[in-house]
C-alpha cells in the first residue's frame, strides 16, 4: 500500500497520541513497581474507575461552563474547563489508592511477590464488581468533549486533516511528562520517594516514614490511572471490561522500558504507540503481536529494559 | 429488492383472514405475528384445530443464553427483551397447545457458555434458545446434536455452522439471517446505491475475530463478482478498541469507493465518532451489516455528515408496511417499555424469531397429532417451517437455517426518536442473499459469474 507523506504524518502523530495515553497509564504502574515492589495487576481498573467517573465530572463541569465560545477567551475557558474535569477525576482517584494502600497491600510487603499478585488480582475483580455496583452493565459515554473540541481549529490551520482531541491528549500527554519529571527531579518529596527506591533502611534511618511513602505513590499511581482514564475516555466509551487492553500493554510499555523506570515508560510507550500505528498501516493484522514482538527483541538484547531501573534518575 | 421509505404505511399488504389462515390459525401463532388485535374483535383462533386436550399443564423450562452485561450486551439484551416478549405472548394465549406456559430462564453467555448451555440439559430444558456469539455457537451446536434437545439459535451467525460444524443437523436450527445473508445483502446494498461501474476500490474495518473476518472474506468475495473492485484496505480492530484512527487514516489515504464494516454495538459508535472527527465520510461511503445495532448508542452529532448504509438482518421495525395494521409499530411500542430497548433492533427479532420459530412449530405438530410433540417431532415439523413475526414471513429452510427478507437503509439520527433510524429502505428477498440449501456459500458466490 502506497502510503503519501500526509498519510504518513497523520499515522505517527496516531501512534505518538496513543502513545501518551499509554504512558499515562503506564507511568502509574512503573512507579508503584519501582517503589513498592509492586506489580499492581488492579491498575487497569484503576483507569476504567477514572474513566467512569470522569464521564459524570465532565457532564457536570461542562454543564456549568457550556459549550466553546466564540473567539480565543471561549475557547481556552472550556480547554480549561476540561483540564480541571481530569485533575478532580484523577483527585478522586486519590483516597481511592489510599484506602487500597493502607487496608489491603501494607499487610503484604514483607511476603513474597506470588501474594501480591493474588492480592492485587483479587483487587481487580472486586474492583471489576465495584464498578458494576455504581455504574451498572452498560457502557456510558460522554458526547460534551471530543465533539467539542474538535470544533476548534488547529492542525487545519497548516492544512492538515488531524482532530483536535488528539492534538490535544499530546499537548497534555507533554506537559504531564514533564510535570512528573519535574516532581520527580526537583521536589522534596519527590526526591524523598526516590531515595527511599534506592535505600529504603537508609531512607528511614535519616527519619523519612516509609509507611507514608508507600501510600503516597500508591495514591500518586491511582492519581495518574485516573488522569488516563479521563484523558482516553471522550472519544470511547466507558465499559467494563476496558481496564485490560491497557494493562497489558502497560506491561509490555514497562518491560521494554525497564522495570520501574518513568524514562523507560516514556520512550517505551511512545515506542509501542508509533511502532503499533506503523503496523496498522502496513501490516493490519500485526497490530497485536507488534507491541510484544519488540517486547521480546529488547528482553534478548537488553534483558533489564532500555533505562533499567528505578534509581538515581527518574 | 424491494425499495420501501419508512414512513409509507400504506404500502400493500394481505387481509386479516389470509394473515390469520397463514399464521396457522392458533391463537399462539396469531399473537406472535402480532395480530392478537384482530382476535379480540371476535375472528375465531382455532381455525387450525388447535386443542390442548391430553395436554398437561405443566410449565415448559426453556433455557436463553445470550449476553446479559458487558459490550456485547447490547445485542444480548435485545434478544433477550425479544425472547421475552414473545414468551409473554405465548403465555397470554394460555401457553402452548393453550395448556403449557413457558419459564423462561435466561443465563449471561460468558465465557462459560458450553457449561451454561449443560447446565440448561441437566436441568432438563426442553428447549434453548441463543446464543450470540458465532464461537459459542459451533461450541454448542454439537452438544445440541448429542443431547437431542431442540436448540433454535438466536444469532451465531457464522457462516461454517452448517457447512462444517454440524453439517447434517437434527435438533440445530438458526432462526436468524447469517453471514452470508447479511454480507451479500450489503454488497447488493452498495451496488444498488453507489453502481457497479463506481466501484472500484473496496476497504473493509471489521473485528478483529472470527466473525469480523468471515464477514470480510464474503463481502469481498460477492462485490468482486458484482464489481471489478480491488481490496486496498482490511483492518481488524480488536473488540472493545478505543482507538480507530489508524484504521481511518488508511482509509483516508486510500480513498476507497466502498468501506464495508461489520463492527457492532459500542464499536460502531466509537469508530463513527472518530471517523466523523477525521473527515473519513468526504473520502468513503460505509456499508455495514450490524452498524444499526448501534441505534440507541450512537449520538446524533457523530451522525451528521455521515454517509452509512447499514443493513438490519431480518428485522427492521415498521416494516413489512401493512396498511392500518401495523405488527411492526405494535412490536417496537411494545419493545420500547421494555428495560434497556431504546429501539429493537435485529438482535431483538433474533431472540423473537427464535422463540416463534420453535412455539408455533409445537403448535403445528400438537395440530397434526393431537398431542404433545416429542422432541424428534418438533425437529421435523421445524424443517420447512413456515412462520409469520411482525417482520414479516419467515421459513425455516430444510438445511436448519431460518430465510427472511433482509433490510438495508441510510443510517440517520432521527431527534423525534432520541436514536439512529434507517431512511430509504430497501428490502431483498432470501432468494437473493441466500445459497440454496445444500449449496455452500462460497460455491454458491463462484457460481455468480456463470
Amino acid at each position: 500500500m502506497a502510503v503519501t507523506p500526509t498519510a504518513a504524518l497523520v499515522q505517527t502523530l496516531n501512534g505518538i497520541q496513543f502513545g501518551f495515553i499509554l504512558f499515562m497509564i503506564a507511568s502509574g504502574l512503573t512507579v508503584i513497581l519501582g517503589i513498592l515492589d509492586v506489580l499492581n495487576l488492579a491498575h487497569g481498573e484503576l483507569f476504567s474507575i477514572g474513566a467512569y467517573t470522569a464521564i459524570g465530572v465532565f457532564g457536570f463541569i461542562i454543564g456549568v461552563v457550556g459549550p466553546p465560545g466564540g473567539g480565543i477567551v471561549g475557547t481556552a475557558v472550556f480547554l480549561f474547563a476540561v483540564i480541571a474535569a481530569v485533575l478532580i477525576t484523577a483527585a478522586i482517584l486519590l483516597p481511592v489508592g489510599t484506602v487500597l494502600e493502607a487496608v489491603f497491600l501494607r499487610q503484604i510487603y514483607d511476603r513474597d511477590q506470588v501474594y501480591q499478585l493474588v492480592l492485587t488480582f483479587a483487587l481487580l475483580l472486586i474492583l471489576l464488581d465495584v464498578k458494576k455496583f455504581i455504574w451498572g452493565d452498560s457502557s456510558l459515554r460522554t458526547d460534551a468533549v471530543y465533539s467539542a473540541i474538535n470544533t476548534i481549529p488547529t492542525s487545519e490551520l497548516v492544512g492538515l486533516n488531524y482532530p483536535t482531541y488528539n492534538v490535544f491528549v499530546i499537548l497534555v500527554g507533554m506537559a504531564s511528562v514533564v510535570g512528573l519529571f519535574w516532581f520527580f527531579e526537583r521536589t522534596k518529596t519527590g526526591r524523598i520517594i526516590r531515595a527511599t527506591a534506592i535505600d529504603r533502611e537508609m531512607a528511614t534511618a535519616i527519619g523519612v516514614s516509609t509507611d507514608r511513602v508507600f501510600t503516597l505513590v500508591f495514591a500518586l499511581g491511582a492519581f495518574l490511572a485516573g488522569f488516563a482514564g479521563a484523558m482516553a475516555v471522550p472519544p470511547t466509551a466507558a465499559t467494563l471490561e476496558m481496564g485490560t487492553n491497557p494493562l497489558v500493554l502497560s506491561f509490555v510499555v514497562i518491560v521494554i522500558g525497564g522495570l520501574g523506570s518513568l524514562r523507560g515508560a516514556f520512550v517505551g510507550a511512545l515506542l509501542v504507540g508509533v511502532i503499533r500505528s506503523w503496523m496498522i498501516t502496513l501490516y493490519p493484522p500485526g497490530e497485536i503481536a507488534a507491541p510484544f514482538a519488540i517486547m521480546a527483541l529488547i528482553l534478548l538484547v537488553k534483558p533489564e529494559g532500555l533505562f533499567g531501573t528505578w534509581g538515581e534518575t527518574a | 429488492m424491494d425499495s420501501t421509505a419508512t414512513s409509507d404505511h400504506d404500502a400493500g399488504g394481505i387481509g386479516r383472514r389470509q394473515l390469520l389462515s397463514a399464521v396457522g390459525g392458533s391463537a399462539v401463532a396469531a399473537a406472535l405475528a402480532g395480530c392478537s388485535t384482530l382476535l379480540s374483535d371476535g375472528e375465531s383462533a382455532d381455525q387450525g384445530g388447535q386443542s390442548g386436550d391430553g395436554i398437561s399443564d405443566e410449565p415448559i423450562q426453556a433455557g436463553l443464553l445470550t449476553f446479559t452485561r458487558g459490550a456485547p450486551g447490547v445485542l444480548g439484551i435485545q434478544a433477550q427483551r425479544g425472547a421475552e416478549l414473545a414468551v409473554q405472548r405465548i403465555n397470554e394465549q394460555g401457553g402452548i397447545g393453550g395448556q403449557r406456559e413457558i419459564e423462561l430462564d435466561v443465563v449471561n453467555e460468558g465465557s462459560n457458555a458450553l457449561d451454561s448451555y449443560n447446565q440448561f440439559i441437566e436441568e432438563g430444558k426442553e428447549v434453548t434458545f441463543g446464543p450470540i456469539s458465532s464461537g459459542t455457537h459451533s461450541q454448542i451446536a454439537p452438544e445440541v446434536e448429542k443431547n437431542e434437545v431442540i436448540n433454535v439459535g438466536t444469532d451465531g451467525t457464522v457462516t461454517t455452522l452448517y457447512e462444517e460444524t454440524v453439517p447434517d443437523p437434527t435438533y440445530s436450527f438458526r432462526f436468524q439471517n447469517y453471514d452470508i445473508m447479511e454480507v451479500v445483502t450489503m454488497a447488493r446494498e452498495a451496488v444498488e446505491r453507489i453502481g457497479a461501474d463506481n466501484i472500484s476500490t473496496v476497504a473493509g474495518v471489521n473485528p478483529g475475530y472470527s466473525f469480523g473476518e468471515d464477514e470480510m472474506q464474503v463481502f469481498t468475495q460477492a462485490i468482486q463478482q458484482l464489481t471489478d473492485a480491488e481490496i486496498v484496505y482490511e483492518g481488524f480492530p480488536e473488540l472493545g478498541a478505543s482507538d480507530m484512527s489508524n484504521h481511518i487514516t488508511s482509509i483516508n489515504n486510500e480513498e476507497p469507493d466502498v468501506t464495508f464494516s461489520s463492527l457492532w454495538g459500542g464499536d460502531v459508535t466509537t469508530f463513527v465518532r472518530q471517523a466523523n472527527a477525521n473527515n473519513m465520510f468526504e473520502n468513503t461511503t460505509v456499508f455495514g451489516t450490524t452498524l444499526y445495532s448501534a441505534a440507541g448508542d450512537v449520538p446524533g452529532d457523530a451522525l451528521a455528515g455521515t454517509d452509512i448504509y447499514s443493513g438490519s438482518r431480518n428485522y427492521y421495525w415498521g416494516l413489512p408496511a401493512l396498511g392500518n395494521w401495523q405488527p411492526g409499530r405494535e412490536l417496537f411500542d411494545a419493545a420500547t417499555q421494555q428495560e434497556g430497548v431504546t429501539v429493537p433492533t435485529a438482535h431483538y427479532m433474533s431472540g423473537y424469531g427464535a422463540v416463534t420459530a420453535w412455539a408455533t412449530a409445537v403448535e403445528k405438530a400438537i395440530d397434526l397429532l393431537g398431542t404433545y410433540p416429542s422432541q424428534e417431532q418438533i425437529a421435523q415439523v421445524l424443517e420447512g417451517h413456515g412462520f409469520f413475526t411482525p417482520a414479516g414471513y419467515h421459513n425455516m429452510a430444510e438445511d436448519h437455517q431460518g430465510a427472511s427478507n433482509s433490510f438495508a437503509g441510510q443510517m440517520v439520527y432521527d431527534d423525534d426518536l432520541g436514536a439512529a433510524r434507517l431512511d430509504d429502505v430497501n428490502t431483498y428477498a432470501a432468494t437473493e442473499t441466500a445459497p440454496p440449501p445444500g449449496v455452500t456459500g462460497s460455491d454458491w458466490l463462484e457460481s455468480w459469474s456463470a
